[in-house]
This record gives structure tokens, C-alpha cells and sequence, in this order.
């Protein structure tokens, strides 16, 4: 649709960019120097007008009451075109050994450390912007720029990141390892903007998971594709484990088609500040969308989980379920909710989370929505925090369970349900290993 | 040898005096009844003793195993040996009761100075405890007393403490909720850990517990203070008459006879 539009970078010149946005916007001038297919430059044109239009959200926007951007607003973060140098051996090894492993730093993909299973295809966001027919369908989505910002701006960038591709019938069976690892610096803290597209053809299946790490100050603001074409099967386990310093913001937008399946779990802990946000739509019929999460947090992180179900058409089944542990004190935010469109009969949907509350000053907010206009349906949602169990605790402790190992396994117990939803044993065994490592600090 | 020794010890519950001067010995091998009308302080002393939080000692002392009991958290207590089988076993959902069983006795036996026991050795003393119980070993799978019947929990205390082999068992009301056949289940488990080397400390309402765990010692705990000390006949004495003599409060006069 942009193919005859030639565009600049003239976007700077807009009326709308004012002082506030302008440090976000300036460095993505140097992009325009870069050789980019017509909808790349249309992408980054729109996102920045949108961005100029309306700078970060404030807590009066929709789906913005509970997380304050101080943090990320309060300092300047610049974008690179270069990587920084940096030391291989700092990378973190593998999760699981047999795996293949995608490597980008600082949200550039870097095919020298990288390898990818047989029956995929990896290659950068630039490239395939360029090689892929019809890559932009799934990489373009202009239409509620206006209100995401956090895309928006992504898409004024739009230059970094990969593209991850399995052909039709092709059932992938090692494991693929997405790192995204990060060189902050407290001087110069870089801003990312990695646009990424996992694209499964018909009836294929791929198991990833995505890993987010780093050092130092900076701010990751990735935008993911997913699009799962009829019948296809993935299992997206993601790791958020940012520096302590860093600002983490991600939109997953998923796209299933016909009797397509997604399992996905995401593990939080990492960032001060982070929000990953989730559009899940399910826009055929006998679609399965499960995705589940467990967040752990402490110090003064605030972690927000916001997730949007969109049942389209008939026989659909959803789950959002997410636990937490929120400790010193630190925020919680989750905003779930499934619509349920007027075709979509037979849906069945549920939402939960729970979160615990360890110390006085932690605080955990939950926005719950149902929005349902077919009328048989099956739905239920559930939210609820509370603090460890008194009682069970002295119990365990008079079975000579020592108080801190009586409170992990609580919590551990706590969590084991979200987890419980991860259906491939070696992942959720790394999960509780970390769960565990978390709960020793 | 002495083995629990209460001194004048007075308790607060929620800034109110449930035990108001209690003195109490009991020796290495012996079996030791405290029985009382509802509200007398039963549970209070069995919480006091395995020190659960919000049961604050004022006044008076306790030693056991030579040691100053106030000193120790709940999980030294249980380290030292001391074991409260509970009235009402706790629910734990998400940890399975091998898990627990497990997590609970090594932790005990590092702090007893010695190895943990390896995955193997565990099950097979957990495959012979249970027998002698009489369990179903499903029950092993699933969450701690999650969905257990009144019964299949007081297995479940008597299956811990035969696991941990303390040195003095509290057993707190275990005869509440079980039928009598589980009842002598339990209390053959019981008896089964009798040695010289073991005490007890049997809190009960009634008398037909008694029947089937025979005490050396029979204590009447009635208004916060041991009442009365005599030997087994007392327990007999009290099935007769109740608790109304202990006690001027009317309520009381229902006695232990009552069910």
C-alpha cells in the first residue's frame, strides 16, 4: 500500500514534535541515510508522526492508570545504528544444551553467533524486508498507532531485529533459542528497537524460547509479530530476565489462523520498569491460545502484563493465566481481557491471577475483563492477591522445615499452577530451577 | 531421665491469659494424658510448646531436653525432637506429601548433624511406614492433607512422626474427627513408637482415646492450671463424673461424658 509514496525523513519537521518528544524521535534520522524497502520508510514515517502526536502515555490513557513511566521518561536514552563493541564470553550459555541458538545484541541480529534448527530460516529484519513477498502484512500495523506509543515508536525505528520462518508441513524438532542480550551503559544508555517475526507456514511447529538479558542501564522496546497460518503449532516460552536497571517494554501481536495453537509462558523478573503486552487474536475458528505467566518481583520493579484476547469466530478455547510474587515494594500490574465476538459460539475462556504479596509496601493491581457478545459461551476470570499462608508456615517449620526453605516451597507451590501449564517438561524444568535460584537471593 | 520440664508458665493468646501457672514433668518413656473441658488451655500448651507465633509465654519456664525451650524457633524445636501431631492438619495445595515428608526429614537431620538420606533409602522408609499405617500410597502424590478425610489426615501425623521419630510426641486432640476404626489405626501407630527413650503427651477431651493409648500419668488442665494428678484411674474417674468439679463456670457441667 505505500509502494508509490517516496518518503524522508521530513517527519522532524511536523508541527506536533515538540521538546518532550524530540529527544525520542531525533536519532531516527540517521536511519534514513540506510538503503530500506518503500514500507519500511512508510512504517517509520507513520510511527514517528504518531509518536509526535502523543508522546508516552499518562495515567489518564486507558490501560495506563497503574504503570508510571518515570523511570524510562526521567532518563535520555539515544539510539545506535552501530552495535557496541563487546566480549563474546559475556553472553550467558544456553539454557538447554541441544538447542540452536539466535543471537542479537542490542537488537541486532548477528548471524556470526547464531545458528538456526533444521527447517528454519533466519535472517535480519532488513533483510527480509526485502526478500520475503508479503512480509510486511505481518510486520506492519498501523491502524492504533495513536494509541500505542510504546509500537509506535518501535516503528519510527523500524530497522533492527529478525525474522524466524518455518516452511509449510515443517515440524522443527530442536529448539530454537531467541537471546536478546543487551550492553547498557550508565553514560550513553542505548534505546532499542528490535522488530521481530516469528512466521509459521501451514501445519508446521516450532518451539522457542525467547530470552531477554543484559548489564547496565537501557531500554528494550520490541515489537513481535506471530503469525500462526492454519493448523500450524508454537510453543513460545519467554525469559524477561533484564538487568536491575533496565526499562523493558514488548507488544506480542499473534495472529492465529484456523485450528492453529499457541502455548505461552512468560517468566518476569528482570527491568525496574517493564511492561509486556500481549494482542492475542484468534480471527478463525478452532483456534487454541493458551498463555501463562509468573512474575517475580522485589526492590522497587514494577512489572505490568497486559493482554488482550480476541475470540473472532466459533470453537475457540483461551487461557490467560498468571501468578506472581511481589515483595519489598515493588508493583504488579496485569489487565486481561477476553472479547468474545458475536460468531464466536463455543468459546471457552479463562482468565486468573493471583498474585502474593510478601512484604506490607509491595502492592499488586489487576484489571479482570470479560467483554462477551455471543451467547453460548463458557468464560470465568479470576483475580485475587494475598500474603503467604501463616498457618501452613508454622506447620512446615514445626516439621522442622527451616522458616526461609518453608516459605520458598510455599511459594514455589504457589506458582507450580501457571507452570503447570507449560507442557514441554525440560522448559518447565529451567523455569523452576530459576524459580528456585530467584527465591534464594 | 527428665525430659520436658514446665515451670509456673503462663501464656497470652491474643493479649488474653490462657495459662495461668501450669508445673509439668515427664520423663523419657512415659505417657502422659492432659485432659481438660473445652477452653481450659489444651491447645494453648500444645501451640506453646511447639511455639507457634501469637502464643506468647509472660511467666515461668520450659526446658526441654535440658534446653530453654523460649530460645528455639518451631524448626529447632522439631530438630531437638519434639513433635506436635496437630488437631487440625494444615491444606497445602502444589506440595506433594513425599516432597514434604522428604524436605522435612532431611532438614531435620542436617540440623541433627547427620547425612540426608539419599532418594533411594527415602522410599524405602517412607514404603515401610506407610504399611504400618495402613495407607493408601496415592495419597503420597497428592498435596499435603489436600482432600484428605479426617482419617487420612491423622494418618498423615502419625506417618510424619514415624518418619522423624521424636524424642517427646504432642499428640493434640487426635482423636477429634476419627472414627473408631481409624482410630485405632492411628493409635497402634502410636503405640508402635513407644520405647524408653520416647515420651507423650497426650491432650484429649475424652476417655476413649485413652483406651487405646494407655497413660503412665493423667493430668486434669482445667481454667489454665493443671487441676489434678493421678494415674489412669483418673481418666476413668472423669468419663464418670466430667469436668464440673474443676471448673465453677455452668457451661462446663456437660462434662467429658457428653459424647
Amino acid at each position: 500500500m505505500f509502494q508509490n509514496m517516496v518518503y524522508s525523513n521530513a517527519f522532524l519537521q511536523t508541527e506536533a514534535v515538540d521538546e518532550t518528544t524530540l529527544p525520542w524521535l531525533e536519532d531516527a534520522q540517521k536511519l534514513g541515510e540506510q538503503p530500506a524497502a518503500d514500507w519500511v520508510k512508510a512504517l517509520r514515517h507513520t510511527g514517528a508522526e504518531a509518536f509526535a502526536h502523543t508522546g508516552f502515555p499518562t495515567p489518564a490513557w486507558e490501560g495506563w492508570q497503574y504503570t508510571h513511566l518515570r523511570p524510562l521518561t526521567g532518563t535520555g536514552f539515544h539510539y545506535a545504528v552501530e552495535a557496541p563493541a563487546f566480549d563474546v564470553n559475556v553472553l550467558p550459555p544456553p539454557l538447554l544444551k541441544d538447542s540452536a541458538r539466535v543471537v542479537l545484541i542490542n537488537g541486532k541480529y548477528r548471524p556470526e553467533l547464531s545458528d538456526a534448527p533444521a527447517g528454519v530460516t533466519v535472517m535480519s529484519l532488513m533483510d527480509a524486508s526485502v526478500q520475503i513477498a508479503g512480509i510486511e502484512e505481518h510486520l506492519v500495523t498501523v491502524g492504533d498507532l495513536g494509541k500505542t506509543p510504546f509500537k509506535a515508536l518501535n516503528a519510527a525505528y523500524t530497522h533492527d531485529g529478525v525474522v524466524v520462518t518455518v516452511k509449510d508441513g515443517t515440524d522443527v524438532t530442536q529448539l530454537l533459542e531467541v537471546l536478546f542480550y543487551n550492553i547498557g551503559s550508565a553514560d550513553h544508555p542505548p534505546a532499542l528497537h528490535p522488530r521481530c517475526l516469528y512466521w509459521l507456514g501451514k501445519n508446521s511447529g516450532l518451539t522457542v524460547m525467547e530470552r531477554h538479558a543484559g548489564s547496565g542501564v537501557y531500554f528494550s522496546n520490541i515489537y513481535a509479530g506471530i503469525a500462526l497460518e492454519p493448523a500450524s503449532r508454537l510453543k513460545f516460552y519467554k525469559f524477561e530476565e533484564e538487568s536491575a536497571q533496565a526499562c523493558h517494554f514488548s507488544y506480542t501481536a499473534l495472529q492465529q489462523q484456523k485450528c492453529s495453537s499457541f502455548e505461552g509462558f512468560s517468566y518476569a523478573v528482570g527491568g525496574k520498569l517493564s511492561r509486556q503486552e500481549y494482542q492475542n487474536l484468534l480471527i478463525d475458528s478452532g483456534i487454541s491460545s493458551m498463555l501463562a505467566g509468573a512474575y517475580l518481583l522485589k526492590d522497587q520493579q514494577c512489572h505490568d502484563f497486559t493482554v488482550l484476547t480476541d475470540h473472532f469466530e466459533p470453537d475457540g478455547k483461551s487461557v490467560q493465566h498468571f501468578k506472581g510474587v511481589v515483595d519489598d515494594q515493588a508493583r504488579s500490574v496485569f489487565q486481561g481481557k477476553i472479547h468474545v465476538r458475536r460468531a464466536a459460539q463455543k468459546t471457552d475462556g479463562n482468565q486468573l491471577n493471583h498474585a502474593l504479596l510478601l512484604s506490607e509496601k509491595a502492592e499488586a493491581s489487576f484489571k479482570p475483563e470479560l467483554e462477551i457478545y455471543a451467547d453460548d459461551v463458557k468464560c470465568s476470570h479470576g483475580a485475587a492477591s494475598g500474603q503467604l499462608d501463616d498457618e501452613a508456615l508454622f506447620y512446615l517449620q514445626s516439621r522442622g522445615i527451616p522458616q526461609q526453605q518453608a516459605k520458598s516451597l510455599l511459594i514455589e507451590s504457589f506458582l507450580n499452577t501457571a507452570l503447570a501449564e507449560v507442557s514441554f517438561p525440560p522448559v518447565r524444568a529451567v523455569y523452576e530451577e530459576r524459580i528456585r535460584a530467584w527465591l534464594r537471593h | 531421665m527428665t525430659m520436658l520440664k514446665i515451670e509456673n508458665l503462663h501464656a497470652t493468646v491474643g493479649g488474653r491469659e490462657v495459662l495461668k501457672g501450669i508445673n509439668l514433668t515427664v520423663k523419657a518413656g512415659e505417657v502422659h494424658a492432659v485432659m481438660g473441658p473445652n477452653g481450659s488451655g489444651k491447645s494453648t500448651l500444645s501451640y506453646v510448646l511447639a511455639g507457634r507465633p501469637g502464643y506468647e509465654v509472660t511467666k515461668g519456664k520450659v526446658t526441654f531436653m535440658g534446653e530453654d525451650l523460649q530460645a528455639l524457633a518451631p524448626e529447632d524445636r522439631a530438630a531437638a525432637g519434639m513433635f506436635l501431631a496437630f488437631q487440625y492438619p494444615v491444606e497445602i495445595p502444589g506440595v506433594s506429601t513425599t516432597a514434604f515428608l522428604k524436605t522435612a526429614l532431611n532438614a531435620v537431620r542436617k540440623k541433627r548433624g547427620e547425612k540426608e538420606l539419599s532418594p533411594v533409602d527415602f522410599l524405602k522408609l517412607q514404603k515401610e511406614k506407610i504399611a504400618q499405617l495402613d495407607m493408601d500410597t496415592e495419597m503420597l502424590k497428592r498435596g499435603v492433607n489436600v482432600g484428605f478425610s479426617g482419617g487420612e489426615k491423622k494418618r498423615n501425623e502419625a506417618l510424619q512422626m514415624a518418619m522423624l521419630q521424636p524424642k517427646l510426641a504432642i499428640l493434640d486432640e487426635t482423636d477429634s474427627g476419627l472414627d473408631i476404626d481409624a482410630l485405632k489405626v492411628v493409635a497402634e501407630g502410636v503405640n508402635a513408637l513407644r520405647s524408653k527413650d520416647r515420651a507423650f503427651l497426650v491432650i484429649t477431651h475424652y476417655q476413649r482415646l485413652l483406651n487405646h493409648i494407655k497413660p503412665d500419668v493423667v493430668h486434669v488442665l482445667a481454667d489454665g492450671k493443671i487441676q489434678k494428678t493421678g494415674g489412669p484411674e483418673l481418666a476413668l474417674e472423669l468419663e464418670e463424673k466430667g469436668y464440673a468439679e474443676f471448673s465453677g463456670d455452668a457451661a462446663l457441667r456437660a462434662g467429658a461424658k457428653s459424647k
